[in-house]
C-alpha cells in the first residue's frame, strides 16, 4: 500500500468514525440534527499565506472552535522550481492557539498572541517518511526528509466586516522554525536567529 | 500589545513596517526550497584561483577536511585555525557539507568556508544528496566529478556515493575517469584521487571496486587517494597494492589532514585545532 493512502486512512478513519458515532448517539435523532452535525465540518474560514517554510504561497480552509481560541488549518503550498528539477506542492496541517483578544474600537480587534504547531509534507517521491530499504538497517540518516515539524508565534489584526459570507478579514504575521533548524541552532552558537527563523505574512477571511 | 500602547498607533505602524522590511533575511520558502541565496559555481571559480596560485610552485601544501554537517562552530574554528597558520595553498572539503540536505545548511557552511584566506573546493557527500540537496550542490558547487591541476599534480575529484543514486547514474563515472586519463596530458606528472566514500564502504558501488582501483592506477604517477565519510582518521592500503587511502575525520573531532607535496614525495600530518 502506498504511504500516502496509509496516512490518509489513519487520519480520516477515526475522524469519520467518531463523528458518525457522536451524531448518531444524540437522544432525539432526526434528519435535521444529523445534518447539523455534519454541517459543522464545513470550513469556517480560508487563509492565504506568503512564505513561512511551507511554500512561497499557500492557501487552504480551516475551522475555529473553543470560543475561537483554537483554529485548525489545512494549507496547500506552492514551491517554484528554483534549482530543483520542477515545482512542488506541499501540504500543511496547522494548529493555532489564540488565548487573548483585545478590542480596538468597534470594527477592529487585535490578537496579541497566536502560537502553535504545524506539520508540513512535501509532495514528492524523493522524500521519505521512513528510510527506503536500500539503506543499512538500524537507521542510516535517522530522520524523515518528508515531514517537518514547526513551532510558531505571531500576532493578528482583524477587521469586522459583518457581511454575509465574509464576517471578518484578518492580517497576520508569524515567526516559525522547523525541527531541523532548531536542532542546528541548539548545537551551534554560530547560528543566529536570522539564520534559523522564518517569517510568514498572511490573510484570513472568516466566512461563517 | 504593550509595544502598541507605549508607541501609539502611528509609531507602531512604522516600527511594524521596518520589522517586516528587515525580515527579508527571514523569508524561507521551505527547508527544501532549493533557492540558492549565495554564490554559485564555487568550485570552478576557486579552481581558477588555485591553478593561478599554484602555477609555478614545486611544493604544494593543502588541507583535507570534511563532514561539516551540523558542526558549524567547529568549522568556523577550523577556518580561523587555517587562516592563522598561513602556509596552506588551498583546502579540499571532502563532502557532507550539509547534514539534512536542506538548502540553508549549504549556505551556512559556505558562509563559513568563504572566510578562508585561501580558495576551497567541495566534493559531494551522501548527506548532500538527500532531499533535493543534489540540485543545491550542483547550483552552488557545479559538476559532481571534476578535476584540477596544481603544481603539475592532478586532483581527480569523484562522486562515489552510489547508494544515493539507485544505479540511475554512473557512480563512479568511468566515462569521466577515462576521459580524464588523456585530458591535460602534458600538464601533470602525478595524480591524487579524492572522494567522499572510499571503496568497500557502505556507499560505494563495491561490485566495481577492483575495476575502480585499476582505472585509478592508469593515471600518471598515482600517489595516494583521499576520502572522508567514516568520521574517523584512517590510513589504509585498501587493495593491498601499495596505494594508500587517507581518510579525514568529521569537523566535530576538530582535526584535519595537512599534506605537503614536494618534487621528491609527500608528507602527511594530522592537525588538531
Amino acid at each position: 500500500m502506498s504511504m500516502r493512502l496509509c496516512i490518509f486512512k489513519w487520519l480520516l478513519l477515526p475522524v469519520v468514525a467518531l463523528f458518525s458515532m457522536s451524531a448518531y448517539s444524540q437522544e432525539s435523532l432526526d434528519a435535521q440534527g444529523y445534518r447539523d452535525k455534519w454541517n459543522k465540518l464545513i470550513p469556517r474560514y480560508g487563509k492565504a499565506q506568503f512564505a513561512g517554510s511551507i511554500g512561497v504561497f499557500s492557501f487552504g480552509p480551516g475551522w475555529n472552535y473553543s470560543k475561537n481560541r483554537l483554529e485548525t488549518d489545512i494549507l496547500f503550498g506552492f514551491l517554484p522550481k528554483f534549482s530543483d528539477t520542477r515545482a512542488r506542492v506541499t501540504f500543511t496541517l496547522k494548529q493555532n492557539y489564540l488565548p487573548w483578544r483585545v478590542n480596538l474600537g468597534e470594527k477592529w480587534y487585535f490578537e496579541p498572541l497566536n502560537c502553535g504547531l504545524f506539520m508540513n509534507s512535501i509532495m514528492n517521491k524523493r522524500y521519505w517518511l521512513s528510510e527506503p530499504s536500500k539503506y543499512p538497517k538500524g537507521g542510516y540518516y535517522k530522520f524523515a526528509t518528508k515531514v517537518r515539524f514547526n513551532i510558531f508565534v505571531g500576532q493578528r489584526f482583524t477587521f469586522k466586516t459583518d457581511r454575509n459570507g465574509m464576517r471578518s478579514v484578518s492580517g497576520y504575521y508569524e515567526i516559525s522554525s522547523c525541527d531541523l533548524y532548531i536542532l542546528s541552532a541548539v548545537t551551534n552558537k554560530y547560528l543566529k536567529p536570522k539564520d534559523y527563523l522564518s517569517l510568514a505574512l498572511g490573510l484570513k477571511i472568516q466566512i461563517l | 500589545m504593550l509595544i502598541y500602547f507605549a508607541m501609539g498607533y502611528r509609531n507602531f505602524l512604522i516600527f511594524f513596517s521596518v520589522f517586516i522590511l528587515s525580515g527579508c533575511d527571514l523569508i524561507d520558502y521551505h527547508p527544501y526550497d532549493a533557492r540558492v541565496r549565495t554564490d554559485t559555481d564555487i568550485n570552478n571559480k576557486n579552481i581558477e584561483e588555485i591553478e593561478r596560485i599554484c602555477e609555478n610552485k614545486d611544493t604544494l601544501r593543502f588541507v583535507l577536511m570534511a563532514d561539516s554537517q551540523g558542526f558549524y562552530d567547529e568549522t568556523r574554528d577550523f577556518v580561523r585555525h587555517v587562516n592563522a597558520r598561513g602556509d596552506v595553498d588551498f583546502v579540499i572539503h571532502g563532502g557532507d557539507i550539509a547534514d539534512f540536505g536542506a538548502t540553508l545548511e549549504f549556505k551556512w557552511v559556505h558562509d563559513i568556508m568563504s572566510e578562508l584566506d585561501v580558495p576551497y573546493v567541495a566534493l559531494i557527500g551522501n548527506h548532500d544528496i538527500i532531499g533535493n540537496g543534489l540540485y543545491v550542490y550542483k547550483e552552488m558547487y557545479g559538476e559532481l566529478n571534476f578535476s584540477f591541476i596544481a603544481a603539475r599534480t592532478k586532483f581527480l575529484c569523484l562522486n562515489t556515493n552510489a547508494l544515493e543514486f539507485d544505479y540511475g547514474e554512473n557512480v563512479p563515472d568511468f566515462n569521466f575517469i577515462k576521459s580524464e586519463q588523456s585530458a591535460d596530458n602534458g600538464l601533470y606528472d602525478r595524480t591524487i584521487a579524492v572522494m567522499h566514500a572510499k571503496p568497500k564502504s557502505d556507499q560505494f558501488s563495491n561490485n566495481v571496486a577492483d575495476y575502480f582501483q585499476y582505472m585509478l592506477k592508469q593515471f600518471k604517477g598515482l600517489m595516494f587517494c583521499l576520502h572522508s565519510h567514516d568520521h574517523s582518521l584512517q590510513a589504509v592500503d585498501i587493495f593491498e597494492d601499495g596505494v594508500m587511502y587517507y581518510g579525514c575525520s568529521c569537523m566535530k573531532d576538530r582535526n584535519y589532514i595537512f599534506i605537503e607535496i614536494t618534487p621528491e614525495g609527500y608528507e602527511y600530518e594530522v592537525v588538531y585545532f
